[in-house]
């Protein structure tokens, strides 16, 4: 049982409070560990600077959540029943989730060994925490903390690749025959979405779909060289490897130079599986109706599951619609019921 | 033990260790199903797959 005194909305609002963007989440990793201490885990910061609670003994179910978020600074409060704060869906309010749920078996004969992970810089390509863990744990079943909604569970996400490219040539007149430099990486971008535009032929659904994006583009002149250079994302769908697709975008560029970062793979978990089952209980205990997601979007779930494949899902309470969002906030409510729900589940997983 | 299809009404036999929150498909119209109680059984129509974006 989690301490009678313990109110898991003023636990949030508390890590809500400390700013923790990606590369800078020390405080809040301290603060999330002094609390899960306090609830009765062995808690620690690990040396990639994850905050981890540990409860239990036996096989590992590991509840890995972020504790990062993006830039942006949203007053928290409490206002019509809605916590607002940077974070608070995407994504301290789902390992917050999960901490308040986990501290309810707290004292409890478990039969699994519970270990949660408030990751740093899930928001950075780098996604240092999830990869840190890869090797740490050997998991017989893992739910990645982000928003699902409390009745919905995230059975997989898209893969990502962004391609980096810079033209260069030197100066010429613009009346001349020259192309201009700029038009060399336009050309690489209409290139990019014709292949993505053949590849989705017949792909209805977004999540099969190779979706590109332009981030960036610019260009100039220091007044011998003209340069252009170009960044696309690209959103990878199941059976697109990074590797193989940026060997193919390579041959677009036409001279241009191309560096490639933060490649994954689409991942996908199966819905018939003792972690699905006991979140399925879990929902229907609450009064809930369950529902499954796919989404268009890159979490954690990508670099941990291809090398636990154990069941995965992804669960948390909030809309990720919010996600970035000046507005971004979860209800109380909803929350709640997240909490009573995951506890359920955990019980049914770890409860011999 | 025996439950009805929510779809079709077919009659459908679980097999021994079937569980909670595990989803079958009706072998008469091949809707997939949750198992939402074993006792009594009760089999609900299994959750959609519905896509969202994000993170």
């Amino acid at each position: 049982m989690s301490k009678p005194d313990f109110d898991p909305v003023e636990f949030l609002a508390g890590a809500l409070r400390i700013p923790s963007i990606s590369g800078d989440e020390r405080a809040v990793a301290e603060y999330f560990v002094a609390q899960m201490q306090a609830l009765g885990f062995a808690a620690h910061v690990d040396a990639a600077g994850n905050a981890v609670g540990v409860l239990g003994s036996g096989p590992e179910i590991v509840l890995l959540g972020h504790i990062d978020t993006v830039p942006g600074d949203i007053p928290v409060r409490v206002e019509d029943g809605k916590l607002y704060g940077r974070g608070a869906v995407d994504a301290k309010g789902p390992f917050a989730t999960f901490v308040a749920a986990a501290a309810r078996l707290a004292g409890a004969p478990l039969g699994a060994r519970l270990v949660l992970v408030g990751a740093v810089e899930e928001e950075a390509a780098s996604s240092k925490g999830a990869h840190y863990v890869v090797d740490q744990y050997a998991p017989i079943a893992c739910i990645i903390g982000e928003p699902s909604g409390w009745d919905k569970l995230t059975l997989g996400y898209k893969g990502r690749l962004l391609a980096e490219g810079r033209w260069e040539q030197p100066m010429a007149h613009t009346a001349g025959r020259e192309i201009a430099v700029a038009e060399r990486a336009v050309a690489f971008w209409n290139a990019v979405a014709a292949y993505c535009a053949d590849h989705n032929t017949g792909n209805t659904r977004l999540f099969d779909q190779l979706i590109p994006s332009i981030r960036s583009i610019q260009n100039g002149s220091d007044g011998l060289t003209d340069w252009a250079e170009l960044t696309v994302g690209l959103r990878l769908p199941p059976g697109t490897a990074p590797e193989t697709l940026a060997a193919t975008l390579s041959e677009f560029a036409h001279g241009g130079q191309l560096v490639f970062r933060g490649g994954c793979e689409a991942y996908q978990g199966d819905k018939n599986n003792l972690l699905v089952r006991a979140m399925l209980r879990g929902v229907r205990a609450t009064g809930g109706t369950p529902g499954f997601l796919i989404k268009t979007g890159t979490a954690d779930m990508n670099v941990v599951g291809p090398a636990w494949r154990c069941p995965i899902l992804a669960y948390g309470p909030g809309e990720s619609t919010l996600d970035h969002t000046p507005n971004e906030h979860v209800e109380v409510e909803e929350y709640l019921r997240a909490i009573t729900a995951l506890e359920t589940a955990l019980r049914a997983l770890a409860l011999p | 033990m025996t439950a009805s299809c929510p779809e079709c009404d077919a009659s459908i036999t679980l097999a021994e260790g079937t569980v909670e929150g595990e989803i079958i498909t009706c072998p008469d119209c091949a809707a997939e199903l949750e198992v939402v109680s074993v006792n009594p059984p009760e089999l609900a129509l299994a959750p959609e797959v519905g896509e969202d974006w994000g993170e």
